[in-house]
């Protein structure tokens, strides 16, 4: 790797960027289009909320209200803690979405006649699935107040833990800081691939010193750069102007974002295999770019999925850079509590980028 | 078989090939696709200061030949001396020393002229004083002073032409290949550039010129004919002429391949 030829590489295709003439309008007009697009609100429906039940009374009172909740469409309990001290964690890992609270001595106070408060805690870092989900709620305990043996007494009390103010752009922005930079190196970066060896220059360079190593290098880095002032600017822009709340590490959010970037370069240098002329790698980033749209859970709430299409989510890496993303600005969540999708994204980027290389310095060699 | 480390061409021993070495030596080469055999087993050898042409319709293996020369691609078999070096365990070591241009224009047409010679000068790891000598040499030589800041798109093709010659010889290289340097050229200008490549070659570089045209091919000092990845006839024109001379009627060379290649195709 000989640094000279390397920083010449790179101060070429940073010319060769600014000299085309769609791209710098398109790399400022697309994170701006986007983050208005993204930032006022997309809702969609919401059902088969992950629900935790925590019944504190265990009357034949409390059951029939767990019952109401395990009888609707739109939640499915999947856990049923002991104490409310459970909550936290399985709110962090993404397991529930929503908790129902029923504290102790609820039957007592409804033969009282009293008004007996049934607790909804709803994780706001997905908000309209949190906003949602508590109108359903609070739905489902109207319809047990209506039951003919029992009284007016029930009564829904809402605890929003995380994004308490319920604004979807909380969610939004995180996410689009993760999708713009997946459009910058994938689509940009494969585009300037093909075009090189569309116009025979790649073939040029290799009849010269430069290196496969040093060509790779020199091909990633300009892009690496971009996608990085451009989620600077979206992240900017959300937290000033959005006034989206940023709890976490910003070293969560590093690793997470840089994982990523290597999965794109990595499908960008794959589509760029693949593809002989520009329109193909064109066509074939669309083939990628749409499954990932609808699948990640950047617009769609992974939990409204229908159960069969649930598994294909988590083959996709966006669906990993999401959750920590949203994780890390709108709930702190560090290190451990996405470990998960941190390792899944780490995976993705050995896996893809590795692959990537290894056909890419094959192809080159043929 | 190609190292992520390479090393510039001043960490290169100072020309590790025998003087006496010839510019290329090529025996059994071959490279397969799969089951079809691009390149089919050919040898020869290039002397130090011939204009070598090389010859043969499209697909015939000419290209794939010059990208194993060049040390782009590595062969599937058999072995290649470029001035001295194995061009396929070397790549690098030759690489500063051989130049390369092709039938497309492949310098930055979204760069200027002067960013292009910049970035090749670079590339080839020239000195500052070198770099300027070579600039003004081929500014002059191609016509281009006072056109510098022009992006080479908007260039015709006899100037890219010149300009690519330019770039591909800046860092002076004992061997320079050209595949098929005048393909959609008019003859006025694929005679300028004919000019100077005699001049190049007068400065005692050896070409390797791959061509379509008959009367390019007497303007080489050897020739070797190549049809469907093999070597079919090869010499001086003279003596390919001679070879083919039918009853004190010598044929053109033109009448030759056509006979030649005709006879590949009908054998017997």
């Amino acid at each position: 790797m000989n640094g000279k030829r390397l920083r010449l590489l790179i101060w070429k295709e940073f010319l060769q960027l600014r000299r085309d003439p769609l791209f710098l309008r398109l790399a400022m007009a697309m994170p701006i289009i986007q983050l208005v697009l993204f930032g006022y609100v997309v809702a969609a429906d919401v059902t088969n909320l992950k629900t935790a039940v925590i019944d504190l009374d265990r009357t034949p009172a409390s059951r029939t209200i767990a019952a109401s909740f395990a009888a609707s469409d739109y939640f499915n309990i999947v856990a049923r803690p002991d104490g409310e001290d459970a909550l936290r964690p399985l709110l962090d890992r993404n397991e529930i979405a929503l908790a129902i609270v029923i504290p102790a001595g609820t039957q007592a106070s409804l033969e009282r006649g009293e008004v007996a408060g049934i607790g909804i805690v709803v994780d706001g870092s997905d908000s309209s699935t949190a906003s949602v989900g508590t109108s359903y709620a609070s739905r489902v305990i109207a319809g047990y107040n209506a039951l003919p043996d029992a009284g007016p007494g029930a009564k829904a009390s809402v605890r929003v833990v995380f994004n308490q103010s319920l604004r979807t752009v909380n969610t939004m922005i995180p996410g689009l800081i993760a999708t713009i930079m997946m459009i910058s190196v994938l689509a940009i970066m494969s585009q300037a691939v093909v075009k090189e060896r569309e116009r025979g220059t790649l073939e040029q360079m290799f009849t010269t010193p430069i290196s496969r190593g040093e060509y790779l290098v020199g091909k990633v880095v300009p892009y690496m750069v971009l996608s990085g002032v451009q989620a600077l600017f979206v992240a900017t822009i959300g937290t000033l102007w959005f006034r989206v709340p940023f709890y976490g590490s910003v070293w969560v959010v590093l690793t997470g974002l840089l994982l990523f970037m290597l999965t794109n370069v990595g499908m960008g240098l794959l589509i760029s295999l693949v593809s002989r002329t520009r329109q193909q790698a064109q066509q074939m980033m669309m083939f990628v770019m749409l499954p990932t749209m609808i699948l990640s859970g950047f617009i769609f709430p992974i939990e409204s999925m229908p159960d069969a299409i649930k598994p294909f989510t988590a083959a996709i890496p966006m669906t990993h850079a999401l959750v920590v993303m949203r994780g890390a600005f709108v709930k702190g969540a560090g290190f451990d509590a996405l470990a998960t999708p941190l390792l899944a994204l780490a995976g993705f980027a050995v896996a893809i980028f590795g692959l990537a290389v290894v056909l890419m310095r094959r192809r080159l060699s043929e | 078989m190609i190292s992520f480390g390479r090393r510039g061409r001043h960490d290169v021993a100072p020309s590790s090939a025998s003087p006496g070495a010839p510019a290329v030596r090529v025996q059994d080469l071959r490279k397969t696709y799969g089951s079809f055999a691009a390149v089919d087993g050919i040898s020869f050898d290039v002397a130090r200061g011939e204009v070598f042409g090389f010859l043969g319709p499209n697909g015939s293996g000419k290209t794939t030949t010059i990208r194993m020369l060049t040390g782009s691609i590595a062969p599937t078999s058999g072995t290649i001396e470029v001035l001295g070096v194995d061009a396929a365990r070397q790549p690098q070591l030759i690489k500063p020393r051989i130049g390369y241009m092709s039938q497309k224009f492949s310098l930055f047409e979204d760069l200027t002229v002067a960013e292009n010679l910049r970035f090749y000068s670079g590339v080839y790891d020239l000195t500052g004083e070198e770099f300027t000598r070579q600039r003004e040499y081929i500014l002059d030589m191609a016509g281009l002073r006072g056109r510098e800041n022009e992006l080479t798109a908007n260039l015709s093709t006899g100037w890219k032409q010149r300009l690519a010659l330019g770039t591909a010889t800046m860092h002076s290289p004992e061997l320079l290949f050209l595949d098929e340097p005048t393909s959609g050229v008019d003859p006025v200008a694929r005679h300028q550039f004919w000019d100077l490549l005699y001049e190049l070659s007068g400065r005692g570089v050896t070409l390797f010129v791959t061509t379509h045209y008959m009367e390019e091919a007497t303007n080489c000092s050897r020739l070797a004919f190549m049809y469907a990845g093999r070597v079919i006839a090869d010499g001086s024109p003279r003596e390919i002429r001679a070879a083919h001379a039918v009853a004190g009627r010598t044929p053109s060379l033109e009448d030759i391949f056509i006979d030649l290649v005709a006879g590949q195709r009908n054998p017997g």
